[in-house]
């Protein structure tokens, strides 16, 4: 089933996605060929409607690609059906929104707990909930819910319920989007640490070239394609927004 | 863990409430509507048996209701039935409804009524029953104050009550059966004749005697509530007891579908968010079903618990009224108030689980 390097978590080959709309064909993704290592942090910019959302969604199975495969940790999620999509998202990945997205009936340990719940009981957790909670500063928050939490607290939730069944893969969709500065820098050192300390494979789509600064590598996308790689990407203010 | 399912109910006071008051609302009506009925019923059909006959003879096709059969029986076949052998006691009875008293009215010949085991047991006043004279039971004379030597119309008839009998008899006004056939001008009919077998005779060569001497007459045992209810022909009576069913489930399935349905609607990003931890579609199935068994479940036990008071209640404003709610009837109405409200859940926990979770994580 595998043909693709063993280290690689995620590979896409001509990866295609064009919406429908009425008898109008709109691409959002182009033929993309990309490859993620396991371990790696990568960042993908570029400006809105892009296609970084939508490639976002086809690398988490949440939808089904026109064209092309995604191998995620050595499975073409792209011939699989809803359900078993579902289930590599399930073992495999794991998400996190620039909305933060917590169910807003839960408390913070609800919230994560849920994700385990969900994975199911047959897998064995490496980390406690208490463990992550602890990590990620979030033990005297434990029973809040999301509107009793600021920004930065939810986001660590977020982050947390992601974690919590040690997924191969973190998706993060814009996480610092909806934080102030002070708490954006420290959520990317959270992901910062997630990767540099656990291994953590992260793919996360961002505006922000400052977020971008601490991927080890970044691509950037224009018209649902990718036309630039860069190994690394060193932040500089003045530089903000012409991207 | 904190329940999802737990969380959710609480979260919505309002739409819990009302889906549980609904639910309520049909087990109510189940429970209370039904028990009426039945409780009536079984009462009626216990106090039969309890006038201690072996046979209840009719005219064939007539009801075990004796309110729902006229009289068309001839009376005096009353003395055929004493020839035939083994035949102990015969006693001719007319039935009316009394539309006031909402029960029934016997015309009785007290003389030969008396010889059977469920005689009227006088406890004040005297066993008399000619001309004008009635004879009511205890609890229709505390409930109309009656006292014997008291006055009391019926029928558009004017009686004196002579005496006032234990309770239990088949009912619970008796007159005498002239009288109540001349009010009804049906001289010389009667509506059915309670039969008591001689000390030793065999029931079964006694039944085929009598049908034998009285072809296409109709001979019911009167000795086991089943039998008789094996037997009912009271018109409309399933069919009653199936509409409450039906009004008091559509009830509680309309309100939970529309209550689901909406509540799906308001959760529409929480279930992509579901969708994107990997939620399948059972677990989002599961999730919302789960969360209608127990709404369904509190306006259940909520239902329950009104009922029982409703049945203290009623009992206790009208004692002639029976309400029934046995382990049986409640079993169904838990089972029907559930089934209601699981159905109604069925299909928008269907919508939930084929959301697109892209679409529905961009919900606003």
């Amino acid at each position: 089933m595998a043909d693709i390097p063993a280290e690689f978590h995620i590979q896409t080959v001509d990866l295609t996605k064009i919406y429908q709309s009425g008898r109008v064909e709109v691409p959002a993704l182009l033929n993309v060929d990309l490859t993620v290592q396991a371990g790696e942090f990568l960042a993908i910019m570029g400006p809105s409607g892009c296609g970084k959302s939508t490639l976002l969604h086809l690398l988490g199975g949440l939808m089904q690609p026109s064209r092309g495969q995604i191998w995620i940790d050595g499975i073409d999620i792209a011939q699989l059906t809803d359900a078993e999509r579902t289930d590599v998202r399930r073992r495999k990945v794991g998400y996190i929104f620039q909305r933060f997205n917590l169910l807003p009936t839960l408390s913070a340990k609800g919230n994560i707990e849920l994700a385990k719940k969900i994975h199911g009981n047959g897998h064995a957790y490496p980390y406690k909930s208490e463990e992550i909670i602890e990590m990620l500063g979030l033990s005297d928050k434990i029973n809040f819910r999301p509107s009793e939490l600021s920004g930065g607290e939810q986001q660590r939730v977020a982050i947390a319920r992601a974690l919590i069944n040690h997924p191969a893969i973190i998706l993060a969709d814009e996480p610092t989007g909806s934080l102030d500065s002070r708490t954006a820098q420290q959520v990317l050192r959270i992901l910062q640490k997630l990767n540099e300390q656990l291994s953590q494979t992260i793919v996360m789509i961002t505006h922000d070239s400052e977020a971008a600064s601490i991927a080890g590598r970044i691509v950037e996308m224009r018209d649902g394609q990718i036309f630039n790689h860069h190994s690394h990407l060193v932040y500089e203010p003045e530089l903000e927004g012409l991207l | 863990m904190e329940s999802m399912v737990a969380a959710n109910i609480r979260a919505r006071p309002a739409r819990t409430f009302i889906s549980v008051l609904a639910v309520a609302i049909g087990v109510i009506l189940m429970l209370t509507i039904g028990g009426i009925v039945s409780g009536t019923l079984n009462e009626y059909l216990g106090r039969t048996i309890g006038v201690g006959a072996d046979f209840m003879l009719q005219q064939s096709g007539a009801s075990v209701f004796y309110a729902l059969s006229s009289a068309t029986l001839p009376a005096k076949l009353e003395q055929k039935l004493k020839e035939i052998p083994g035949v102990g006691v015969v006693t001719p009875i007319l039935a009316n409804f009394s539309s006031a008293d909402f029960g029934l009215v016997f015309g009785i010949d007290l003389a030969s009524y008396n010889e059977f085991p469920g005689r009227l047991q006088i406890t004040s006043g005297r066993s008399s029953l000619t001309g004008n004279e009635v004879i009511v039971d205890e609890l229709y004379a505390r409930l109309h104050k009656l006292q014997p030597g008291a006055s009391l119309t019926i029928l558009n008839h004017s009686f004196t009550v002579t005496g006032i009998c234990r309770p239990g008899a088949v009912v619970r006004i008796f007159v005498p059966l002239k009288t109540l056939q001349d009010l009804n001008e049906s001289q010389g009919k009667v509506t059915f004749m309670f039969i008591k077998a001689a000390a030793a005779a065999d029931l079964g060569k006694l039944e085929a005697s009598l049908n034998e001497a009285l072809p296409g007459y109709k001979f019911r045992s009167t000795k086991d509530e089943t039998m008789l209810l094996a037997d009912t022909k009271m018109p409309g009576m399933k069919e009653f007891q199936f509409t409450v069913i039906i009004v008091s489930m559509l009830l509680s399935f309309m309100v939970i579908l529309v209550a689901m349905y909406t509540t799906i609607f308001e959760r529409t990003r929480e279930i992509g968010i579901l969708k994107s931890l990997g939620a399948s579609r059972s677990f989002i199935v599961g999730m919302i079903l789960k969360e209608t068994v127990i709404i369904s479940g509190l306006g259940v036990l909520f239902g329950i618990g009104v009922s029982e008071i409703a049945r203290k209640a009623i009992t206790s404003a009208f004692p002639t009224l029976q309400v029934s709610m046995t382990f049986t009837e409640v079993m169904t109405a838990c089972v029907l108030g559930l089934l209601g409200g699981a159905l109604g859940a069925l299909y928008p926990a269907y919508k939930a689980a084929k959301m697109d979770p892209v679409r529905a994580l961009t919900y606003e």
